[in-house]
């Protein structure tokens, strides 16, 4: 089997699925997925992949590792962006507002890390920890919707979304071409054995806490060009959709199995999904059982797949 | 042989009702009232309605799991409950009918995460989504009805049960709590229960069936979830469907804060009840001295990241080999 079939298959359900969900919602949608508006769906739908693709490092690296934070953090950038940096300094300059905020999301990554790797607190714990931390301070600063946005972030929106998608997938490329991508997945595969070869889990596992907080960061700029104004409420329905998305992706929540780009398929799938059910005009509730029955569903059949084609490789 | 005890379950227990404690004992130098006979009826309740609701993550944790669905079988319960009483249902009916219903739910998750071996996460949070959204299209989401005043009775903050000024709430918690050390403790069930949750590979080589511990102990967590449900009906009075949503991460923290290991195979009731005895007096303490709601939130993660790094951690990697 080549490499790449290889890392296809892991994929594989998520990638029919997302096969599947668009030639449904061109057929069904036409109107909203004719060519010229695929990059306003980009926009809509870029604060997804990029949590989904924040959540996946950390859960590569094993271990029940997992950042609930995610969503906070990207509602924290937000509210930052806006109500500090935009309103009350008055700073719009791209060039210290993209930096200050990958900076912030880098230093939250690292104080995760810290907390999960060093301090060895349970990663679900230590995040929730966080987690409670950011959405508190967030509301402090910012106790309600607030706008707008500088200019150049509300022009992000659109097309040029595939912007700041595109370098986060070019990082994650070079990333795999260094050692550091194999030591992750040594390390999420079997933490045991790679500290018996001599990997330094602990750095490993912490790095990719910093990661994680890098993209999750990224991510919420991309929430802030989208909506063009703070909302201090919006953050925290990130996380637990990126999760799902993560695993949808393919990415084992054991850690050491799939990579950034199954989830950033999964997040596209759940995005197509919502459009799709959101064309029939149905009630949002009946969108929710439809959305929780999809999801179960479909782990459903990539556990199902995956089990049949381990089965087969079988000697 | 002391640094052992200080290693082991109990030590994290112990430290937990301690940390319970200090944190009364300095509400009260702080402020006035906190230790009124009134304060603590009304902080007993609150800790019983999350020990309640905390009963089945401390199950499913010990297995070595995580049951997402909780707030949204709460919310379930709490809904379904009001508006058939509001029918005219007989409540014992209602009662029984809400407990089938969840355990069905908890046994699905059970068997779907261990079955399919799917993280439980996502089957929980999926199946939890389908619940809540399946209650929301029944009603319309604007549930009615209301509680009997027996539910309400059982849990007001004033009631009294002969020379106790509690609730009947609260002597029935002691006396679960009980009987659930005693099952975990001294019954196959509870063996079992520490058994796959230590080891799932050697559960099986010793005649254990994970897939049917995981699916009981899922239906036993949803029901735990749908009867603080019902209970939290009778707390406040009327239906409300996102009434279980701050006990969805509430639950894990009072698990791990009473010393349970998110890995499975380590954890206890007792802790539990400490840790959420812990919660409680945080946020109550926090809230009397005039912070805001989310300046306390913010304070409960600090605190709960400084209570777990202080007798939760784990082992370190080269500790496991």
């Amino acid at each position: 089997m080549s490499p790449i079939f290889r890392k296809l298959s892991g994929v594989g359900f998520a990638v029919v699925m997302l096969v599947v969900l668009l030639v449904l919602n061109i057929a069904l949608n036409p109107a909203r997925f004719q060519p010229s508006g695929w990059g306003t769906l980009l926009g809509l739908a870029a604060p997804l992949i990029g949590a989904a693709i924040a959540s996946a490092p950390v859960i590569l690296a094993g271990r029940g590792g997992i950042d609930i934070s995610v969503g906070p953090l990207m509602g924290f950038v937000n509210a930052l962006v806006i109500q500090v940096l935009f309103l009350n300094l008055g700073i719009s300059s791209p060039w210290i507002i993209v930096p200050a905020a990958l900076l912030v999301g880098a230093a939250v990554g690292a104080a995760n890390g810290v907390l999960a790797t060093i301090v060895r607190i349970q990663p679900i714990v230590a995040t929730l920890g966080t987690y409670l931390i950011l959405t508190g301070i967030t509301l402090t600063i910012l106790p309600a919707p607030i706008g707008p946005a500088p200019d150049w972030l509300k022009a992000m929106s659109g097309p040029l979304s595939v912007l700041p998608l595109a370098l986060i997938g070019l990082c994650w490329l070079l990333i795999c071409r260094t050692p550091y991508h194999d030591l992750l997945m040594a390390v999420g595969s079997d933490d045991r054995a790679a500290y018996t070869a001599g990997v330094p889990v602990t750095k490993v596992r912490l790095t990719a806490y910093v990661l994680t907080g890098l993209f999750a960061a990224a991510a919420g700029l991309m929430l802030t060009s989208l909506i063009g104004s703070a909302d201090p409420n919006i953050g925290a329905t990130y996380t637990l959709i990126a999760i799902a998305a993560v695993a949808l992706g393919g990415v084992s929540l054991a850690g050491g199995r799939g990579g950034l780009g199954g989830a950033a398929i999964g997040a596209i799938d759940i995005f197509l999904l919502q459009s799709l059910l959101t064309t029939f005009n149905v009630s949002t509730y009946v969108l929710q059982i439809a959305y929780g029955l999809i999801l179960v569903v479909a782990v459903v059949l990539t556990a199902l797949q995956e089990r049949f084609s381990t089965r087969k490789g079988r000697p | 042989m002391t640094r052992n005890w200080f290693q082991s379950t109990n030590a994290r227990i112990a430290g937990a009702f301690a940390m319970a404690l200090l944190l009364q004992i300095v509400g009260t130098l702080l402020i006035p009232g906190y230790s009124a006979p009134f304060a603590i009826r009304a902080l007993l309740v609150i800790a019983s309605l999350l020990a309640v609701a905390s009963i089945g993550q401390t199950l499913v944790v010990i297995l070595g799991g995580i049951d997402l669905s909780i707030p949204f079988v709460i919310g379930f319960a709490n809904v379904v409950a009001a508006q058939l009483y509001g029918q005219g249902w007989n409540f014992a009916l209602v009662c029984i009918l809400v407990g089938i219903l969840a355990i069905a739910i908890g046994a699905l998750n059970g068997l779907i995460a261990r079955g399919l071996n799917i993280h439980p996460l996502i089957v929980t949070l999926g199946i939890g989504m389908i619940v809540q959204g399946a209650v929301l299209l029944w009603t319309g989401g604007f549930p009615s009805g209301s509680a009997p005043e027996a539910v309400s009775s059982f849990v007001s903050i004033g009631g009294s049960v002969g020379p106790l000024p509690v609730p009947l709430l609260v002597p029935c918690l002691v006396v679960l709590t009980a009987l659930i050390v005693l099952v975990l403790a001294r019954t196959p069930y509870g063996r079992r229960l520490y058994a796959v949750g230590s080891n799932p590979e050697a559960a099986p080589l010793a005649l254990i069936d994970p897939l049917l511990m995981w699916v009981v102990t899922y239906a036993a967590s949803a029901f735990f979830a749908a009867v603080a449900g019902v209970l939290l009906l009778g707390f406040t009075g009327s239906a409300y469907g996102d009434v279980g949503q701050p006990y969805l991460f509430q639950t894990i923290a009072a698990v791990v804060v009473g010393g349970a290991a998110l890995v499975g195979g380590r954890g206890s009731y007792l802790g539990t009840i400490a840790g959420v005895l812990v919660l409680t007096e945080i946020n109550t303490l926090l809230i009397g001295l005039g912070f805001r709601p989310s300046t306390v939130q913010a304070a409960l993660g600090l605190v709960i990241l400084l209570l777990v790094s202080l007798y939760g951690r784990e082992r370190h990697v080269r500790t496991t080999i």
